[in-house]
């Protein structure tokens, strides 16, 4: 049975037996390479839902403020975001079921995008470990794992510990030498370099907040880029308003982050969000010991602490 | 006129001479986005991207504008406005842009409404065309009352016909400016016409179904806005990217002495677009978000202004992070028909 | 608005200072006639635990040159824990603003108890040698001036 069978089996039964009302998960989308978010509230629409290597953004954030309990396709890291939101009271474990995929990675369209040269797509089917590209004059085959999303290539552990259901073959897991190796590279170049290249990066952004809305730990009932009392920063698109904007909201996820990368994937822009977002959750893991998502017993790493704490910041 | 053309390779130093005496904006290429930007050097421009990311509309509507400046001292306020834009040529826009434009002016520049700052802008710009030869699969611009190769809002429309470009004046700026230009030759006449009828046929059939119109002015109601909403994200994205989405936020900024009056991109997506100071909020989840956006573009724009607030570019198709296609929006709601 | 040459830009420095430790060590440098450089504003509050990091960065962002928070000793905070927490997110934060680019000399952070006046009075004067040598601050700084 296809992980895509699997998914419907579980969540026909689900529905039938009213364990839940609504399951969310994945459908195919109108483009080749796009799926996107369904909400299957019976049997017959159970069908609509599917499983790729296309299956992107994460889908923790459509969980909350809904009246009895809900499924949600996961994967390891939504089911780490989910773990989260636990932790933080924005969720509460009876009121989700977690159908848990043991994802093989998630395919990035944009290196998709610089392999086919500006050849038009008409179909991005994944065989098995190929991904099939196809279009008006051309086939190509190429390995998903050269495509994946760099997230992806990071990520350790696909066992959606935790989950209700689990699905899809058993995933290797594999040791990643150093999954900061960038970050530490960029710690190293000289700090000017690095405000050219935050001040580049931001530069790209139009404050649309794609970001924001579609991350599964961004959820304040009033975000701080809208409040107007006190007026943190403006809005429109000045450079130190996107600096600020950035800075912040990536510092708002410290401790909480999960490296799900679906802020860079919605981000039209292509602004590397990511390399915000992971420096602090590289500092939160080497000061404080703590992995965002992958315990839901011990405190959130900002809301607790040690008397032993790192204090060489400090003069 | 009749058609002109000019050697590919002469462009660049059309675009440099151009330059001595104007600004020229063009599609510029940085990292992965291509977007209007004004250039110091012709081989700065790029005319092989389908499109440039954000439309036409940030060169006479930019998302964040200076309106004006505020100083006080004792017993007076002095209102400076922004310095008059200078001339400038934009090249490189597609059709759909150049027609968006013909669109936001029905806002920004109708009858006694006439905005300055847009205004001004306008009267001091020539819009080039580069026409489209290979539509994508997600542009619909026919079915909006576009054209791959058409020339509304444009002073002038360049076609590439492989060695050179070939080129249409359709206004008397776009004369003066094509002025020094050879004839083109009846084989460029023939090449174009043949492109011109591939590039149509390929955007035939496409998108907006008829009628549609007519449905969104009975369904207000309807319990399909339930659920075409339920996975947008309710982010900038769609409007932001939008040729004609045009809804602003004017904000005042403070500075030592006085300060800004800004006016900024906004969208009814947003949460904020319509919250009262009371908190009360009358769109107050996406369901009317997203139909009030749907109804903007589909059926109020057309009672008032008859014609469609969309010109088929297809970026909101391309850049929704959530695949809401207004495509299919548009089918679902024409489906409703009785 | 005058216009300021730059021989006479003086380095504006915002500091947070924690009611029962930091704020107190300061008044005790003020008592005790220690000379220290003017350029600090402080800014009182309850405790360090109160310095929400958008106040740093808006200070940055409103034109400080530098930024100073100051708490009581860990261990010593007057509502027990609220230090602890601070200092993680500012250990935290003091390596992201770095990361981005922000000189490391213009955010500061520091334990000054009550009883430490000659050392409040040190560090302003160590600080403000720091933020004056590094120039007046531009990055993040939104537009003041008028035109």
């Amino acid at each position: 049975m296809s992980v895509t069978d699997e998914i419907r089996e579980v969540a026909k039964k689900l529905l039938r037996e009213k364990q839940v009302e609504l399951v969310i998960g994945y459908e195919q989308g109108t483009l080749p390479m796009r799926t996107r978010p369904v909400f299957v509230r019976s049997e017959e629409e159970a069908d609509r839902l599917i499983w790729t290597g296309w299956c992107e953004n994460d889908l923790v954030g459509y969980l909350a403020g809904r009246d009895g309990r809900t499924a949600i396709v996961a994967k390891a890291c939504s089911v780490r975001a989910i773990v989260n939101c636990i932790r933080e009271s924005r969720l509460k474990r009876e009121d989700v079921v977690i159908i848990g995929v043991r994802c093989k990675g998630i395919l990035d369209r944009g290196r998709v995008q610089d392999l086919l040269k500006g050849r038009t797509l008409t179909d991005a089917a994944i065989e098995g470990d190929e991904l099939v590209l196809s279009g008006s004059d051309f086939e190509e085959r190429v390995p998903c794992k050269t495509v994946l999303r760099e997230e992806c290539l990071y990520c350790t552990d696909p066992e959606p510990a935790g989950a209700d259901y689990v699905v899809g073959p058993e995933a290797e897991t594999k040791a990643v030498e150093d999954e900061y190796a960038d970050i530490r590279e960029m710690e190293q170049k000289p700090l000017d370099e690095r405000w050219e290249w935050f001040s580049r990066e931001m530069d790209k952004c139009i404050r649309c907040y794609a970001c924001r809305n579609a991350c599964p730990v961004c959820y304040c009932k009033e975000c701080f880029a809208d409040s107007t009392s006190p007026e943190w920063l403006s809005k429109g698109d000045a450079l130190e308003d996107k600096q600020f904007f950035h800075i912040v909201r990536a510092f708002h996820t410290a401790g909480r982050c999960v490296d799900c990368g679906t802020c860079e994937r919605v981000c039209p822009m292509g602004v590397k969000l990511r390399v915000l977002t992971r420096k602090i959750q590289k500092d939160v893991k080497e000061l404080f010991g703590a992995d965002a998502g992958t315990d839901l017993e011990s405190a959130l790493p900002l809301a607790t602490f040690r008397p032993d704490d790192p204090d060489d910041f400090t003069e | 006129m009749g058609l002109k053309r000019i050697d590919k390779s002469r462009l660049g130093s059309f675009l440099s001479d151009l330059m001595k005496e104007r600004d020229v904006i063009a599609p510029v290429r940085r990292g992965d986005v291509v977007r209007f930007r004004p250039i110091e050097s012709a081989d700065e421009a790029v005319f092989d991207e389908w499109n440039t990311r954000v439309p036409l509309k940030e060169v006479f509507f930019p998302q964040t504008e200076c309106l004006y400046t505020y100083g006080s001292d004792p017993g007076r306020i002095d209102i400076k406005p922004p310095p008059p834009p200078r001339e400038r040529v934009v090249v490189g826009v597609r059709p759909c842009d150049a027609r968006s434009i013909a669109i936001l002016d029905h806002v920004f520049a109708s009858g006694d409404r006439q905005d300055n700052y847009y205004v001004d802008k306008r009267n001091r710009t020539t819009l080039v065309g580069m026409a489209c030869l290979h539509p994508l699969d997600t542009c619909f611009c026919g079915a909006v009352g576009g054209s791959p190769f058409g020339e509304e809002g444009l002073d002038a429309l360049l076609i590439d016909t492989g060695a050179s470009y070939v080129a249409g004046a359709l206004t008397e700026k776009g004369e003066k400016l094509l002025g020094g230009w050879e004839d083109a030759t009846a084989e460029d006449e023939s090449a174009v016409a043949q492109a011109r009828e591939a590039a149509e046929k390929a955007v035939e059939g496409r998108a907006v179904p008829d009628g549609v119109k007519a449905v969104l002015d009975e369904c207000f109601e309807d319990p399909v806005w339930e659920r075409i909403h339920e996975r947008c994200l309710g982010c900038g994205t769609c409007s932001y990217l939008c040729p004609t989405c045009h809804c602003f936020d004017m904000t005042d900024e403070p500075t030592a002495a006085g300060g800004r009056r800004m006016r900024v991109w906004d969208t009814c997506m947003f949460p904020l677009f319509t919250r009262h100071a009371s908190g009360a909020n009358p769109r107050p989840s996406g369901k009317e978000r997203m139909r009030q956006r749907v109804m903007h573009k589909f059926r109020y724009f057309l009672d008032n202004y008859d014609v469609t607030a969309c010109v088929g570019c297809g970026r909101c198709v391309i850049h929704c992070p959530v695949n809401l296609d207004i495509r299919e929006v548009l089918q679902q709601i024409e489906k409703l028909r009785k | 608005m005058t216009e300021h040459t730059s021989t006479d830009w003086e380095p504006k420095i915002v500091a947070f200072l924690c009611n029962w430790c930091s704020y107190a060590g300061a008044d005790l440098a003020g008592v005790s006639r220690l000379q220290y450089p003017p350029n600090v504003r402080v800014v009182r509050v309850p405790c360090s635990g109160r310095v929400n990091p958008l106040f740093i960065l808006s200070a940055l962002r409103n034109g400080a040159d530098g930024v100073l928070v100051s708490g009581c000793h860990p261990g010593d905070c007057h509502y027990t824990s609220g230090n602890y927490t601070a200092r993680r997110k500012f250990a935290l934060l003091k390596r992201y603003l770095e990361f981005v680019g922000i000189e490391p000399g213009r955010v500061k952070f520091s334990w000054i108890s009550a009883s430490e006046g000659p050392q409040f009075a040190e560090l302003i004067r160590a600080i403000t040698d720091e933020v004056r040598s590094l120039g007046p601050a531009t990055r993040l700084v939104k537009r003041k001036e008028v035109s």
